[in-house]
């Protein structure tokens, strides 16, 4: 019953991130604007990182295929939180739109790849593959760290619009929720706490919603 | 601190809004009150504002003034949408 509750969950959020990445390709493409591709290209990477999970929950008793699920599970989740914080960083510190895509997607693989050569480095025995369990949780801080970047930038922009408050919190609210996910996640890896797994697939799922209701509610302009 | 430059998905904005503003008051259309409006230079402005009639966003009319198409209105609305999403995503100014 947890196993079927816990694929529906799953295709939930990947069906709830596509819609997500569809309205960010839309408006990358109606704005041509390159530079918003990082956006949609990091939820993507969400997006497989649920298939991925879901697909581990399917074929859980192939034991060789659920552990390359899981480690791709890991490598997509943190590659798509990278590409997000990155979308965001780049945003603030260059107005070039092809360098500012380029350079979001360089930093954002590079340092991906290289936590998990860390993860491969500190975890003994040396150059054997940690368990997916150890490495998840450093991929969990990496990732926590990636998205606290993006609660912090926009909650600094948020501080400084006293007057557009109300419109413009839903997105750090979002995101927020969304590094509630991870922070219970990484909680769910140290000690195993049921409440904490339970906790880590409400807080996705409400953040996807919360991404899509932006969307929604901008449609609602007031001029 | 020095104002973001606009994007010019945001200028075509800024100049349909500000068309459609004018169009609102019953006074006659003056190009230059909106080109001051949309914040851009005459020149610029005009050339903005052919590529809108090419791509039939504004049409020109009978008795010599311009009005803002469907298809402009509806662009207009979508634009709006994006750029608001944007701006409460922090991706925008």
């Amino acid at each position: 019953m947890i196993r079927e509750a816990l694929v529906l969950s799953e295709f939930v959020s990947i069906g709830l991130a596509l819609v997500l990445v569809y309205f960010l390709l839309k408006i990358c493409r109606f704005t041509r604007s390159i530079s918003l591709l990082g956006l949609p290209i990091g939820f993507s990477h969400l997006a497989l990182s649920y298939t991925f999970l879901a697909l581990y929950l399917l074929y859980e008793e192939n034991a060789i295929f659920s552990d390359s699920m899981l480690w791709l599970r890991l490598i997509t989740q943190s590659f798509g939180c990278a590409f997000i914080a990155f979308s965001y960083y780049f945003t603030a510190k260059t107005d070039k739109p092809v360098r500012r895509l380029l350079m979001v997607i360089s930093v954002a693989s590079v340092l991906s790849i290289l936590t998990f050569f860390v993860a491969l480095l500190v975890t003994p025995p040396f150059l054997v593959l940690p368990s997916v369990q150890v490495a998840g949780n450093y991929s969990r801080v990496l990732n926590l760290v990636f998205l606290g970047y993006v609660v912090y930038y926009l909650v600094a922009r948020l501080r400084s619009r006293d007057r557009e408050f109300s419109d413009l919190v839903s997105a750090p609210i979002a995101f927020s929720v969304l590094w509630l996910a991870q922070y219970s996640l990484f909680i769910w890896g140290v000690d195993g706490s049921e409440t904490a797994f339970t906790l880590a697939h409400v807080a996705r799922l409400a953040s996807l919603i919360l991404f899509i209701g932006v969307y929604y509610s901008s449609g609602r302009v007031r001029r | 601190m020095t104002a973001e430059r606009r994007t010019k998905f945001q200028i075509y904005l800024d100049i349909l809004e500000a068309l459609s503003d004018e169009l609102k008051n019953d006074s006659e259309l003056q190009l230059t009150k909106i080109a001051h409006r949309a914040n851009l230079p005459y020149d610029r402005f005009r050339s903005y504002l052919d590529y809108l009639a090419q791509l039939g966003m504004v049409s020109s009319e009978p008795d010599g003034g311009l009005a803002v198409t469907e298809k402009g209105a509806e662009y207009v609305q979508e634009l709006r949408r994006n750029s608001e999403f944007l701006r409460r995503m922090g991706l925008m100014q």
